[in-house]
């Protein structure tokens, strides 16, 4: 019969303990402590309402009224974050439209002086990537939240953070450390890419070379 | 609890399978894998708004729009991308991997001179000191001034590359004549043979114009059609509407004694024995004349020498009818060319009866000189036929109407010294109807003790390594006391040079296309200064002007600058009432445009911009030659007015034969029993310009293998020399040796050895020098008659095992 004495039991209580305190601890760094450290936070430069500029530009659609200001070129690339002299079109440097403390600020340091907003860009691909909107957008006439989600109606312009690693946005890894996804806007990882292709019976434009340029 | 080292241990365990179970090694991986994407010197592209920079490609003359992307923002105004422009009629939006590559000629600086420079090393040391433009001026006017003064202006040569007729190029000749050199010379290419065989045959030159786009029978007697001919935009846009649009079957029939590209491509390929083109061109005559298919209301009404004739005297020529029923029979000439008599007899009768026949001549990119009486043979063949200012023939029609630049004044130093003989004695009874003759300068230099030329000034060219001279020019380069050179690249000529003054890139200055080499149509284009200069370095006809003023011979040169003198001529443009923009009509279908501009500054501005000037041709069913029967002469009564001198040009034919394109048999040595073949490939410069790096990626392994090039040569030569493929083997002929690896392939003529020009280089820099050989080092052979240039087109070699 097999007995245990005391200090073998307490050396094995005190095995398994420096285990899962080991074991534990890494769970947390893991899940909770390393997405902290792993991502810088900045504001942009200026706070920006989507939200105010869709109730003032024109368009009948929410994609036409997007479209105002990411505009596509005349050679079909796409503009992206539109720079000055798209705002120039509607903002007088001189005279604010609204009583928001920021536009002042936007018309002040930026607008009167010609000088571009260094805005963080939330969706920016590495170069490796060629990516067309307009393949996208006025081909197979995905809506912009198909990947962008609510950005286009916020209030605000959220916190920008940026992999210290990387060196790229976290909307692009997603916000779950994990790669959860529930929405098809909550990643825009090359997969994702990939499974909305696939499901929408473009399984060729899957090839490296598609993209890979 | 102790923290012992076993329990350590254990955390340290636990810790591992812990962390496994967290996103953080995957998370991890997946950014460090995308961190070694950024690292800074990985090259990624700008980001930014595209816009374009209209321009024109100078890099040869084949006059392809351009547009250069430049990306919004992106500071030093940096140029991305090149690509051809939709809106130009040359070349419809089409770009040759030379051209697509140019960027490299603009940003690798060392591939480029930076500054000007001295020489402060070794002759060909390449080692050189930064100097400032105003010294290194001074220092080239203090020589000339020097040898005006000792009354020898003659001893300063200009080596002038540029197209003829272009601004730079006359700028050039007007300082040699205001200096008082008679030495001016040029680096000849086809256009020069094609000179002289109008000249003979026609009574003048013309500009090189091909109706190709309304042909139906296109008969290429050697021309790299698809592989670089002349303006690689135009031709290859042409070849794909034959092969395309057209309703109607354009046939090519390739004369080739290899299966080159545009051989392989062609509807028919005619595998002849090389240099004996002549024998064919008249071959075809011979059938077309004796079964009556000619075109008998062209050479009735607009030809001579065609029968027999009596002169003035009373002697009775020959005719060239009766010339080539006696001496070119389908037999006879089958057994010269190697072309089966069948084959003769059944292309010269699709020829005749095309609704458009042209014959075209030019070996491979057209950038070297050909046979005169090959070129002659040819134009005969299109004058049988009618193909002479005919839709889809061969037109002859004036130069491009720039205004004339004044009269060059004259002081008693330039009057004097503008008495003394030519060095090349060009335009002597030995080659009376050519300008300049670069191959006799170099033999001079050579034979001579003390050099001839005290002061080489070298522009746009690189003959050290372009001309196919067996290394003539380069050994004569060591014989002159000095030399300068206005090359913004580092090649062969420039680094054996003791001065550099260097001219910008293509794509930083104004430079002109006159009439894009071949084209139906006259056309001026202008190139712009698309980016800012990079580096320290002058347009070469601003640097021409201001050395003019620093000589005191501003008198000769009453402007300010390069872009006034293009203006001056350009009023000639003006008052000729072309058009400065393309609506997408091609030219060669229209007979009349409205012009579309009405002052002389719309128009400069229009020009500027745009960089086009164009108008239709008008010459179609106008017939005005200017030789002495004012005819287009069969027999040609210009060289019968030098028929003393037929031995001193080269000719070995006696009588009248002699005046008629005919076919000469080389003298070959008899213990070099091979033929090298020079060819061009459209993916590598043999020019003087470059080839941009990028292109070497698109060599393939069995041309260039790491350092060595190869040679092409057929498995059953190579079996009778027991070569096997890559093995390495010796070209001999009677001016030198190179070695290079054997290629075997079909393509190759049995008994024939084919290598690729643009290999070879020792000047440039790592991508560039020291991969493979130049075959033009040779190049060995007798002058070419009448014109004087050297025959490249058939080298007698021995092969041998190395």
């Amino acid at each position: 019969m097999l007995l245990w004495k005391k200090e073998e039991v307490r050396d094995l209580f005190e095995a398994v303990f420096f285990f899962l305190a080991g074991f534990f601890l890494a769970l947390i760094i893991g899940w909770f402590i390393f997405p902290i450290a792993l991502y810088s936070e900045h504001r942009q430069p200026i706070d920006f309402s989507h939200a105010i500029h869709l109730e003032n530009v024109e368009g009948d659609t929410l994609e036409e009224k997007c479209l105002y200001c990411h505009e596509f070129y005349e050679d079909g690339t796409f503009s992206g974050i539109p720079r000055n002299e798209k705002c120039l079109e509607c903002h007088d440097p001189e005279s604010p439209l609204g009583e928001d403390p920021e536009e002042k600020r936007f018309l002040e340091e930026y607008l009167s002086k010609g000088k571009e907003i260094p805005w963080y860009h939330y969706f920016r691909q590495p170069p490796c990537v060629y990516f067309p909107h307009i393949a996208h957008v006025k081909m197979a006439k995905l809506s912009c939240k198909t990947c962008h989600g609510d950005h286009g109606t916020s209030d605000h312009l959220p916190v920008y953070q940026e992999n210290r690693i990387s060196g790229y946005s976290r909307n692009i890894w997603g916000k779950h450390i994990s790669g959860y996804k529930k929405n098809t806007w909550d990643r825009m990882k090359m997969d994702d890419c990939a499974e909305c292709h696939r499901k929408m019976g473009h399984e060729e434009n899957n090839t490296c070379f598609t993209c890979h340029k | 609890m102790k923290l012992t080292r076993r329990n350590f241990l254990l955390s340290l365990a636990g810790g591992l399978v812990g962390i496994n179970l967290t996103p953080l090694p995957w998370k991890l991986m997946d950014d460090i894998s995308i961190w070694t994407q950024n690292w800074p010197w990985v090259p990624v592209p700008e980001r930014g708004r595209f816009y374009h920079e209209k321009s024109v490609c100078t890099l040869c003359q084949g006059g392809c729009g351009i547009k250069i992307r430049k990306v919004d923002g992106v500071k030093d105004d940096r140029a991305v991308k090149i690509e051809g422009r939709e809106d130009f009629p040359v070349n419809r939006g089409g770009i040759c991997p030379i051209g697509a590559g140019g960027l490299q000629l603009l940003y690798d600086e060392s591939l480029r001179f930076t500054s000007p420079m001295k020489r402060a090393g070794l002759r060909g040391s390449g080692n050189f000191l930064n100097i400032s433009w105003d010294e290194a001026l001074e220092i080239l006017a203090k020589r000339i001034i020097d040898l005006r003064q000792k009354g020898s202006p003659e001893k300063i040569v200009a080596i002038d590359g540029n197209r003829k007729g272009s601004t730079v190029s006359l700028l050039i000749e007007r300082l040699m004549k205001a200096i008082g050199s008679p030495n001016y010379i040029r680096v000849p290419d086809m256009e020069d043979t094609y000179s002289v065989a109008c000249i003979l045959m026609c009574g003048r030159e013309y500009p090189l114009s091909f109706d190709l786009e309304n042909s139906d029978y296109i008969l290429s007697f050697g021309c790299g059609l698809i592989d670089g001919w002349l303006s690689p935009g135009r031709v290859i846009s042409a070849w794909s509407m034959w092969h395309g649009e057209l309703k109607e079957k354009v046939k090519v029939v390739q004369i080739d004694s290899r299966a080159s590209d545009t051989a392989s491509k062609a509807t028919e390929w005619i595998a002849i024995k090389p240099g004996t083109e002549t024998a064919l061109a008249l071959g075809l005559c011979h059938v077309i004349v004796k079964e009556g298919i000619y075109d008998r209301d062209f050479v009735k009404r607009w030809t001579f020498g065609f029968e027999d004739w009596i002169d003035e005297k009373g002697n009775i020529h020959m005719g060239f009818k009766n010339m080539v029923l006696k001496r070119y029979d389908p037999e006879k000439v089958s057994e010269i060319t190697g072309v089966p008599a069948s084959r003769i007899v059944s292309v010269a009768r699709e020829f005749a009866k095309a609704r458009a026949p042209v014959a075209i001549f030019g070996r491979e990119k057209g950038d070297l000189p050909g046979s005169t009486y090959e070129y002659m043979a040819i134009l005969a063949l299109n004058a049988l036929v009618g193909s002479i200012n005919r839709p889809g023939g061969i037109l002859l029609q004036d130069p491009v109407p720039l205004k004339s630049l004044p009269e060059v004044p004259l002081d008693r130093i330039a009057k004097e010294g503008l008495k003394r003989r030519r060095i090349d004695r060009a335009g002597e009874k030995e080659a009376p109807f050519t300008h300049s003759l670069i191959y006799r300068l170099s033999e001079e230099i050579n034979r001579s003790k003390r050099s001839p030329v005290e002061l080489l000034l070298v522009f746009s060219a690189n003959p050290s390594y372009t001309l196919p001279d067996g290394g003539e020019f380069k050994k004569a380069l060591r014989k002159i006391p000095f030399i300068v050179s206005f090359s913004p690249f580092k090649d062969e000529t420039a680094l054996m040079s003791d001065l550099i003054l260097p001219d910008h890139t293509y794509l930083e200055k104004m430079d002109e296309v006159v009439w894009p080499k071949g084209i139906q149509y006259p056309a001026y284009l202008l190139s712009k200064q698309a980016v800012k200069p990079v580096y320290n370095t002058r347009h070469c006809g601003d640097v021409i002007i201001e050395l003019a003023k620093r000589i005191g011979l501003s008198k000769a040169f009453p402007w300010r600058s390069f872009e006034d003198v293009v203006k001056y001529r350009a009023k000639g443009l003006y008052e000729a009432k072309g058009r400065v923009s393309w609506n997408g009509e091609p030219p060669w279908k229209i007979k009349r445009v409205s012009s579309d501009y009405r002052s002389f500054d719309e128009m400069w501005e229009k020009l500027k911009d745009g960089g086009l000037w164009y108008k239709p041709s008008d010459v179609y069913g106008k017939y005005e030659f200017m030789t002495p029967s004012k005819r287009f002469e069969f027999f040609s009564q210009t060289l019968m007015n030098y028929k003393d001198s037929l031995k001193d040009m080269g000719i070995k034919e006696e009588g009248d034969v002699a005046f008629m394109p005919h076919f000469e048999e080389e003298d070959y040595p008899e213990d070099y029993p091979y033929r090298m073949v020079i060819y061009e490939m459209i993916n590598l410069s043999s020019s003087w310009i470059p080839s941009p790096p990028f292109v070497y990626k698109t060599i393939f392994d069995n041309q260039l293998l790491k350092d060595e090039n190869f040679a092409d040569i057929n498995p059953k030569t190579a079996k009778e020399l027991g070569i096997k493929q890559g093995d390495r083997i010796l070209l001999t002929s009677p001016s030198g040796k190179i070695k290079l690896r054997a290629n075997l392939t079909h393509i190759a003529r049995p008994g024939c050895v084919y290598v690729a020009l643009g290999f070879g280089h020792t000047g440039y820099d790592e991508f560039i020098k020291g991969k493979g050989e130049n075959p033009n080092w040779i190049v060995w052979g007798k002058r070419d008659p009448i014109s004087g240039y050297k025959i490249w087109w058939s080298v007698p070699v021995k092969i041998s095992k190395a």
